[in-house]
C-alpha cells in the first residue's frame, strides 16, 4: 500500500520543490486581466498569457503586490509610462515564485519593469499609426480650416474633471472680454469605457456641425493620468472623420497619444487649448484694427497728398500764369520798344528822303524861277524895246471896236423888245375864251374834241360849249361837206 | 449701412482686407474713399460687437442643444 501524505504534508512538499527550484526572483512577461487595491494597501492581481489569435488564454496566475512595494512601484511605473498600472496593459514584472499551504500558487512581485510596457504600448501605437495612414486618414482633420474666430465651442469631457473647470475658468474670465458659446458633452476619460464614451460624445456633437465652430477634447491635468485609452483606433478614426477641427487637451507633458497625434492642433493642457482659442480671436481682433487703423492713416496721407497736389497745382498754375504774363509783358514792351525804334528811323529815313527831296525841289524851282525871270527879264527888255508904238495903235483900235459894240448893242435891244410885244399879243388872240368870245363854240362828244365829222353818228349826243354856257344836242343828220370846199 | 443677415467673420475680414487693398492702390477716387472708409468702419464695429457681446439667438439654439 502506498503511503499516504496529508494534504498538508503534500503542500509542503510541493512549497520545498518550488522554494528549492526557485531560489531566486525570476522576470515574468503578462498580462494584467485585473487588478484590485485592497483599502489596507495591498494590491492583488491576475496574470494572463493570450494565445496567438489573442482570444484564448493559454496561462493564468495571481501575483499580489504587498502595499510596501505598491507604494513605490505604482508611482514609479505610472510616471514612466504615462498611464495608469491597469488591466489590459502587457507587463514585466519580477516575481519570486510562492506556494502557500492553504492558498496555493502564488506570484509576489518585488520589481517592475516599465521600459518593457513603453516598448508594448509603442509597438501598438505604430501599429494604429500604420492602420490610419493605411486607410488615408491619419491628417484629415489638420487639413480643416481653423475658423478665425471659435467662438462656438463643444466641448468634450468629464463634468467633474478639474481641466474642464480650468478650461472654463480661462475661457469665460477672458481679460478681452470676448465672448463664447460653450457647450459640454459629456464623456468618460479613461479607462475601458472611454473609447465607447468619446465616440458617442463625437457622434452627439456631430448633427450640430454647422452651429459648432471647433470640438476641444480635454480632461484633468497632473502627472497622474493614463494616456493608453486615447492611444486608441477608434477615438482616432473617429476624430480624424469629424467634420470640425479637433483641438486636444489631454494633458501630458512627455507623450502625444494617438488622438493628439491625429487632432487638427494638439495642445499640452486643458488651460493651453483655451489659451489657444483666446489668442486666435484676440489676432482676429487686432489684425481688424490694425487693418481699420491703417485705412484710416491711408486715407489721412491720400487726402493730405490730395490737398498738397492740389497746392501745387495751384502754385504751379499760378506761377505759369505769372510767368507767362511777365514774359508778354515783356515780349510786347520789347515789341513797342522796337516798333517805336523802327518808327523813329523811318520817319527819319522820310525826313532825310524829303528834306532831300525838298532840297532838290527847291534846286529845281529856283532854277526854273531864274530861266523864266531869266525869260521874263529878256521879253520885259525886248517890251520895253518894241511896244510902245504898237501899243498906241492897238488902242486906238479897241477904242473903235468899244464904239461900235455900244451901238450894235442898243439896235439889237429895241428890235427884241418889239418881237416880245407881238408874241404877247398873239397869245392874247390864241386864248379859247377869247375865240369864244368872238362867236365860236367847242363841241366834244364822248368827251371827244370834235375836229373832224367823222366822229360823229346820228342820235349821239353832242356837247356845244359857248363863251357864256353849254348845249346839250342830238345830231340828227350829217353832212359832210366837200374836201375841195374847204 | 448694415451688414448681410448670417455674415461670417471670414467674409467680414475678406472684404475689409479687400477695402484696404483698394485704398493701398489708390483705387477709390478721393469722393469714393469716404464710402470706402464707412463700409470699412460698419464691418470692424460689427466684428467687434460679434466678439464681445453676447447672440441671444445663438444662446436660443444653445438651450436647444441642451434639452436633446
Amino acid at each position: 500500500m502506498a503511503e499516504r501524505l496529508s494534504l498538508s504534508e503534500l503542500n509542503g512538499a510541493v512549497k520545498k520543490v518550488l522554494a528549492t527550484n526557485f531560489t531566486a526572483p525570476v522576470w515574468v512577461v503578462g498580462e494584467i486581466s485585473e487588478i484590485n487595491i485592497h483599502s489596507n494597501g495591498h494590491c492583488y492581481l491576475t496574470l494572463i498569457e493570450k494565445g496567438e489569435s489573442e482570444d484564448r488564454i493559454v496561462a493564468q496566475a495571481r501575483a499580489t503586490i504587498w502595499s510596501y512595494t505598491f507604494r513605490m512601484l505604482r508611482p514609479f511605473f505610472e510616471t514612466t509610462t504615462g498611464q495608469q498600472l491597469t488591466d489590459g496593459i502587457k507587463v514585466l514584472l519580477q516575481v519570486s515564485v510562492e506556494f502557500h499551504e492553504m492558498y496555493g500558487f502564488s506570484l509576489n512581485v518585488r520589481n517592475i519593469d516599465p521600459t518593457y510596457t513603453l516598448g508594448d504600448q509603442a509597438l501598438k501605437r505604430r501599429e494604429i499609426i500604420r492602420r490610419l495612414t493605411e486607410d488615408g486618414v491619419l491628417t484629415m482633420n489638420k487639413e480643416l480650416e481653423l475658423p478665425l474666430v471659435p467662438q462656438k465651442i463643444a466641448i468634450i469631457s468629464s463634468p467633474s474633471a478639474a481641466g474642464y473647470e480650468d478650461f472654463m475658468e480661462q475661457l469665460t474670465n477672458n481679460g478681452n472680454g470676448y465672448k463664447f458659446y460653450t457647450k459640454l458633452f459629456p464623456a468618460v476619460m479613461q479607462g475601458n469605457q472611454a473609447e465607447q464614451s468619446i465616440v458617442e460624445a463625437l457622434d452627439r456633437i456631430y448633427p450640430y456641425e454647422d452651429f459648432f465652430d471647433v470640438v476641444v477634447i480635454i480632461r484633468g491635468g497632473g502627472s497622474q493620468v493614463d494616456l493608453s485609452c486615447f492611444d486608441n483606433y477608434n477615438i482616432a478614426y473617429h476624430i480624424t472623420q469629424f467634420p470640425l477641427p479637433v483641438l486636444s487637451g489631454i494633458g501630458h507633458e512627455k507623450d502625444d497619444s494617438i488622438a493628439d497625434l491625429v487632432a487638427h492642433t494638439r495642445l499640452k493642457t486643458p488651460t493651453a487649448v483655451a489659451e489657444f482659442i483666446l489668442d486666435g480671436v484676440a489676432a482676429f481682433e487686432d489684425r481688424i484694427n490694425l487693418m481699420q487703423q491703417e485705412t484710416i492713416s491711408l486715407v489721412e496721407n491720400r487726402l493730405e497728398e490730395e490737398k498738397n497736389l492740389l497746392e501745387d497745382l495751384t502754385g504751379e498754375l499760378s506761377k505759369l500764369v505769372r510767368d507767362q504774363l511777365g514774359n508778354k509783358k515783356r515780349e510786347l514792351m520789347q515789341r513797342t520798344w522796337r516798333f517805336q525804334q523802327e518808327i523813329k528811323l523811318t520817319l527819319q529815313n522820310s525826313e532825310h528822303r524829303l528834306g532831300k527831296k525838298l532840297q532838290k525841289a527847291g534846286f529845281l524851282v529856283d532854277r526854273i524861277f531864274y530861266v523864266h525871270r531869266q525869260k521874263i527879264e529878256k521879253a520885259r527888255n525886248m517890251i520895253h524895246v518894241t511896244i510902245p508904238g504898237s501899243l498906241q495903235g492897238k488902242r486906238e483900235q479897241m477904242d473903235h471896236y468899244l464904239l461900235k459894240f455900244r451901238h450894235l448893242s442898243v439896235r439889237g435891244i429895241g428890235n427884241e423888245i418889239h418881237r416880245i410885244e407881238l408874241a404877247g399879243q398873239k397869245a392874247m388872240l390864241s386864248d379859247p375864251a377869247n375865240i369864244l368870245k368872238k362867236g365860236y363854240s367847242i363841241t366834244t362828244v364822248r368827251g371827244i374834241l370834235v375836229k373832224d365829222i367823222a366822229l360823229l353818228k346820228s342820235d349821239e349826243v353832242m356837247n356845244t360849249r359857248f363863251s357864256d354856257g353849254a348845249v346839250l344836242s342830238k345830231i340828227i343828220e350829217i353832212k359832210q361837206s366837200d374836201k375841195n370846199d374847204s | 449701412m448694415t451688414v448681410k443677415k448670417g455674415l461670417s467673420y471670414k467674409e467680414a475680414i475678406g472684404e475689409i482686407e479687400d477695402i484696404l487693398k483698394q485704398i493701398e492702390n489708390d483705387e477709390p477716387d478721393v469722393d469714393q474713399l469716404s464710402e470706402k472708409v464707412k463700409r470699412l468702419s460698419v464691418l470692424v464695429t460689427w466684428c467687434r460687437e460679434k466678439l464681445h457681446q453676447t447672440e441671444e439667438e445663438i444662446e436660443k439654439i444653445l438651450k436647444e442643444i441642451e434639452k436633446s
